[in-house]
């Protein structure tokens, strides 16, 4: 028997507006900003390896590269490194929860 | 024919490898992001006194019946999509009724599961994590949470040598169209002297354990497959994941005693999958510090060699050493 938890708990997903949902707003006053914020960073671009162009192959169910025979699995084993892409960052280590 | 179901993103890339391993082996795949729900993939189920849930899920490319699955992975789906011309209170309407009526129908699927969500929901709690580590006999670092400086000024007087702060959830937000993250951090003197806006929420301090080296041990099912982690820079030193092209990684085993308690942790939180990060002092003793039931791995495999994703593949088809 699993733990009785909320539905949302019992079905986690990704947040709605993705898994790191985006704002324009800046950041409050430091009596209302989080403390830990403080020392918040945007991280090293340059660390995130540029992950090459595919499309999803729904008979397959992989992605598929385009141009390439290579499987975009192949071609890629970096670690989630936020890239600094506010559009679509990777998934982190941390789940779905927010 | 029984099948194995994988509820994940279309980009998760590492997820293909493990779609790759399980038709290699002559297993029959079907695969689903939450997100396909209702708009590309519908359901129909029926239970009765006679019988369990029963029907299936019937995409434009493959059917499946809910009696043939045999086996899920589950790993960070999407949220469900809905028809654009919805209004926000129907959306919400609809995304409610489609985690209880989709989600449900799913986990309440009795088969092998990698992990169960619920269980994997429940075990992203660090404070949980901790608890439940320290209860199996892992060591774990002096940890405190709290909203409120004194707590903290006490908890620093506590601790004989530093303490870090890192966050509780997520590390990642978008502020001012920037992503920014925040990483573990070492507390000064400095720090310790403001802490204006520590009352806004929750946050987490431990003492600072001396390390000779990190390892990442990745858990599936009982299957250990563990990786030093190794830093030449102070950031990446003092939380790897700041600094990734300074990291170099060593396949390693762990300990038997810290495998006997890190699998009765797994059962504990009722996982088949987890990312363990640990300490390693410099005279070999082995502090947990966090779990992640959702942990990436794929960099792991490639580094190391160890056969991660053939590893998941043995648990979702039953198959043990």
């Amino acid at each position: 028997m699993h733990p009785i938890s909320h539905p949302r708990e019992a079905f986690p997903l990704a947040p709605e507006g993705g898994r790191t949902p985006y704002s324009s707003e800046q950041s409050s006053d430091a009596n209302t900003r989080p403390w830990i914020l403080r020392y918040a960073m945007l991280p090293d671009s340059q660390q995130a390896v540029a992950l090459p162009p595919a499309l999803y192959d729904e008979d397959r169910q992989i992605s598929v590269g385009v141009d390439t025979d290579l499987l975009p699995y192949m071609q890629t084993h970096s670690p989630t490194i936020p890239d600094g892409n506010t559009t679509n960052p990777p998934p982190l280590d941390e789940g779905a929860k927010d | 024919m029984p099948t194995v179901l994988i509820i994940a993103a279309r980009d998760d890339w590492p997820t293909d490898r493990v779609v790759k391993t399980l038709e290699e082996r002559g297993a029959t795949v079907f695969r689903m992001d939450a997100a396909e729900f209702p708009e590309e993939a519908g359901l129909s189920a029926r239970i009765d006194d006679s019988h369990a849930w029963a029907g299936g899920v019937v995409t434009s490319h493959r059917a499946l019946d809910l009696a043939d699955v045999s086996a899920c992975y589950f790993r960070a789906p999407n949220p469900f999509r809905f028809a654009e011309g919805m209004s926000d209170a129907e959306r919400r309407f609809a995304a409610a009724q489609a985690r209880a009526g989709f989600g449900g129908i799913l986990t309440a699927l009795d088969c092998r599961w990698v992990s169960h969500p619920s269980a994997m929901s429940r075990a992203e709690y660090k404070p949980y994590q901790l608890a439940a580590a320290r209860e199996c006999g892992l060591p774990i670092p002096p940890t405190l949470i709290t909203n409120r400086a004194d707590a903290v000024q006490a908890f620093a007087g506590d601790i004989p040598g530093p303490i870090i702060c890192k966050p509780v959830a997520s590390p990642v937000f978008i502020e001012g169209d920037q992503l920014k993250t925040v990483y573990t951090r070492v507390l000064t003197e400095d720090d310790l002297g403001d802490f204006t806006g520590i009352e806004t929420t929750a946050h987490l301090f431990q003492a600072w354990v001396d390390k000779a080296y990190e390892v990442r041990l990745t858990m599936v099912g009982d299957r250990p497959f563990a990786a030093e982690v190794h830093s030449d820079t102070k950031a990446g030193y003092t939380d790897w994941r700041s600094d990734y092209k300074s990291l170099t990684y060593e396949p390693t085993k762990a300990p038997a005693d810290v495998i006997e308690k890190v699998r009765a942790l797994m059962r504990r939180l009722e996982l088949r999958f987890g990312a363990f990060d640990f300490v390693v002092s410099p005279t070999g003793e082995w502090t947990f510090l966090e779990v992640n039931p959702c942990g990436q791995w794929d960099w792991i495999q490639h580094a190391t060699g160890h056969p991660i994703a053939e590893g998941i593949a043995d648990e979702l088809l039953g198959v043990t050493e």
